[in-house]
């Protein structure tokens, strides 16, 4: 107990300042989450602001953007293990723990979003299921592909604790981490099927099949949601290393790989960008009219035409910046334009959940409004802070980085 | 069963005086909460909306217009996408005779919409068989849903062969996901822990569970009425299930008769579908395709599914049937 202690002191007294504050700030975020996490738990989701008519809400948000977000990690590992885009190899790690984090607090953000936490189980044992292996509930699909492509990430990610060096020593590991990197390319493909299904559903079929609400209902939903995880994830999972790297003031990986996966991310976007300007007319001149309504009518309200024009600058911004060549090879660019990648993919979310709710469904109503409450911010910084706390660990203490192991070992 | 239950509310009737609301919530066991003018956050079936024509409060005095709509869940169908077409038996037994797995996903009709198997049905050379003996030749299966149905991931909702849309509140997990289906807001989430103070408890109806803290409840036309009734009958040795008939809480409750309940496929009911869809005084909340041009609606329903609802509202007020049936013409 003395000697843990003495190493937990050793170790703290090791770190710069500016690394203890950002450890205290996310530490009390942590702190916070779950003291308002019991709350919930214990007393229920009348602390939030939902209501009955905004039946969702920041959590949900969360969840649609963690898994958007994290759907760069099935883009990329299936353009390096089914494509071969060796570039990406040095961030692919880093890549499928993003992934794998984002998922996982998906799913604990799920867990305070529903109502009956210890029923959550009824979704695997009384799924709606319709006909062979249709689902007939898309939230029936997206608990099932997300638990499976959520084991697939866990399969990815057994490597890189496997190949730290005194893992690495004990030869059963040695060759389980040896073995189980000979099987990614099937681990990525299987990912890269589940994750076409979930990401649609998730993030567009969950809203495009609901038929009684004219703000949307659009059949095209399911396919842009996968379009915008594979430009906007890409953005997420440079960025993320991106800043990984200036904070650890070291070259974790090259910057070529970098460039590599942000010129992806940006011809992705320009699928992204005609994809949603197309299903925007579709829906101002078919499917709104079909509920006797005008979709400038629906842009009214607190969330309505600023926030589809900010999405929609958002998603132009990295055509140009990680596009053309000029732009992306200069660094700051480079992140203007991975910035607003993220941005984009985090006003689609916005957009979709808070100016779908925010629709009056009766002619004498006004638009809603929604103010989340204390208990729902700190609910989501603190898991947005594990996130963090997780990745700073792993970048710490395991091969997250290939290329700075490569490097370091080539100079000792 | 060959029942659709439906009702019709004669809004000209309806004083507004909550007795419906009442009965509804001691009918339903509903929980009453310390501070229950939180209205989005209220537990309640059936809900007296205020309706005005002076949404903006820019009217003068003399113009502004008031009424009150009991709105509870209004028991949609789903517009059935076209599966409305009758399939010819010879077609069937053919398919069936070829060894294909001929599959119906939904309940089987005759054409006098006689109900002859429940929703999946694989038929088998038997059963052909038995529908040529009984005279039918033609089927065809209805697989419209409710937009709060399909969209539940542990099927807590379903909807029966009369139509009426049930919730299990043991099974539901409050995902929540059928309230943002439903176009009428009907669907309510107990957000707090139910609370029954005192004597209340007393006074509790033992036909109906309490439901839990975190799950979705809803209107379901008091269908343990419905059960109470059926019990009342088989007693008396019945067993025609379609000679059950009953009234629900706020219908028995209403004290002008404005709320009337019945079967929508019964000629002889005062709810007579066919008869209400030509009532010019009468309309369902929200459901402006009803009152669009033929060939416009012809080509929407094939597209999209409508929420098709089994309630009706009748006025003589043409600004009050404008704003319950939609936006455009409000």
């Amino acid at each position: 107990m003395k000697s843990a202690i003495e190493f937990c002191k050793n170790e703290w007294n090791s770190y710069t300042r500016k690394t203890k504050i950002a450890l205290c700030v996310l530490l009390g975020l942590v702190a916070l989450f779950a003291i308002f996490a019991i709350q919930i738990l214990f007393w229920g989701l009348g602390y939030t602001d939902m209501n009955n008519v905004f039946a969702m809400g920041i959590w949900i948000i969360g969840d649609l953007g963690l898994v958007a977000l994290g759907g760069g990690a099935f883009f990329s590992g299936f353009l390096l293990y089914i494509f071969r885009k060796d570039d990406l190899e040095p961030l692919i790690n880093s890549t499928v723990l993003i992934g794998f984090m984002c998922y996982l607090f998906t799913f604990i953000l799920l867990v305070f979003d529903i109502g009956q936490p210890l029923r959550a189980w009824f979704g695997y044992t009384y799924p709606n299921w319709g006909l062979h292996l249709m689902p007939k509930s898309m939230l029936t699909e997206v608990v099932w592909c997300l638990t499976l492509y959520f084991c697939v990430l866990c399969v990815e990610l057994i490597p890189i604790p496997l190949k730290h060096k005194v893992v690495d020593k004990i030869p059963f590991f040695h060759y389980l981490g040896h073995y189980l990197h000979r099987l990614m390319w099937i681990m990525a493909a299987v990912g890269t099927f589940l994750s076409f299904f979930h990401q649609g559903s998730l993030g567009g079929g969950m809203w495009g099949v609901l038929y009684g609400k004219p703000g949307w209902f659009h059949p095209h939903f399911f396919f842009l949601a996968i379009v915008l995880a594979t430009a906007g994830g890409t953005s997420f999972m440079t960025l993320w290393p991106y800043v990984a790297s200036k904070i650890m003031k070291k070259e974790i990986v090259p910057m070529s790989s970098f460039q590599a996966l942000a010129k992806v991310s940006g011809f992705m976007f320009i699928f992204y960008l005609s994809y949603r300007i197309f299903v925007v007319y579709t829906l101002s001149t078919v499917y709104v009219p079909m509920a006797d309504r005008s979709f400038i009518d629906l842009l009214g309200g607190y969330y309505g035409l600023w926030m589809l024009s900010l999405e929609l600058i958002f998603s132009a911004i990295p055509i140009v910046l990680l596009l053309v060549p000029k732009f992306r090879e200069q660094e700051k660019f480079m992140v203007a334009g991975l910035i607003s990648g993220v941005l984009a993919v985090l006003f689609h979310k916005l957009f979709v959940v808070l100016n779908g709710f925010s629709i009056p469904n009766f002619a004498w109503r006004p638009f809603m409004g929604y103010n989340p409450t204390i208990q729902e911010w700190f609910v989501m910084a603190g898991a947005l802070a594990c996130m963090a706390l997780i990745y700073m660990w792993f970048a710490k203490y395991m091969p997250l980085f290939p290329h700075l192991h490569k490097h370091e070992h080539h100079e000792a | 069963m060959n029942k659709k239950w439906g009702m019709a509310i004669d809004l000209d009737k309806c004083t507004g005086c909550g007795a419906c609301q009442v009965a509804c919530m001691q009918e339903n066991n509903m929980p009453i909460f310390k501070d229950d003018s939180d209205l989005p956050k209220r537990v309640t079936f059936l809900d007296l909306m205020k309706v005005t024509n002076d949404k903006d409060a820019k009217k003068k005095y003399g113009e502004v217009q008031v009424a009150f709509v009991p709105k509870m869940c209004q028991q949609c169908e789903g517009n059935n996408l076209g599966a409305h077409q009758p399939i010819p038996l010879e077609t069937v037994k053919k398919r069936v005779l070829g060894g294909e797995k001929v599959f119906f996903p939904g309940i089987t009709y005759d054409e006098q919409d006689n109900m002859l198997y429940k929703p999946e049905v694989v038929y088998t050379k038997d059963m052909v068989e038995d529908l040529e003996k009984k005279g039918v030749k033609s089927v065809y299966f209805d697989n419209s849903q409710p937009p709060c149905v399909s969209v539940c991931p542990v099927v807590a909702t379903d909807v029966g062969d009369d139509g009426v849309v049930s919730q299990v509140w043991s099974r539901c997990i409050g995902c929540r996901y059928c309230q943002t289906a439903c176009p009428y807001e009907a669907r309510a989430f107990n957000w707090w822990n139910p609370r029954y103070e005192g004597d209340f408890k007393k006074s509790l109806n033992p036909d109906v569970s309490l439901s839990s803290r975190g799950a979705v409840v809803k209107c379901t036309f008091c269908s343990h009425i419905w059960k109470r009734e059926r019990d009342k009958l088989l007693a008396k040795g019945e067993k025609d299930l379609n000679k059950v008939k009953y009234n629900p809480a706020c219908v028995s409750a209403c004290p002008t008769n404005a709320i009337i309940f019945g079967d929508l496929n019964d000629p002889e009911s005062p709810v007579y579908a066919k008869k209400l869809n030509n009532d010019e005084r009468a309309v369902r909340l929200v459901h402006s395709i009803d009152k669009a041009d033929p060939k416009v609606r012809e080509k929407w329903i094939a597209k999209k599914n409508y929420p098709n609802p089994k309630v009706y509202y009748l006025s003589s007020q043409k600004w009050l049937r404008d704003i319950l049936v939609g936006f455009k013409n409000s």
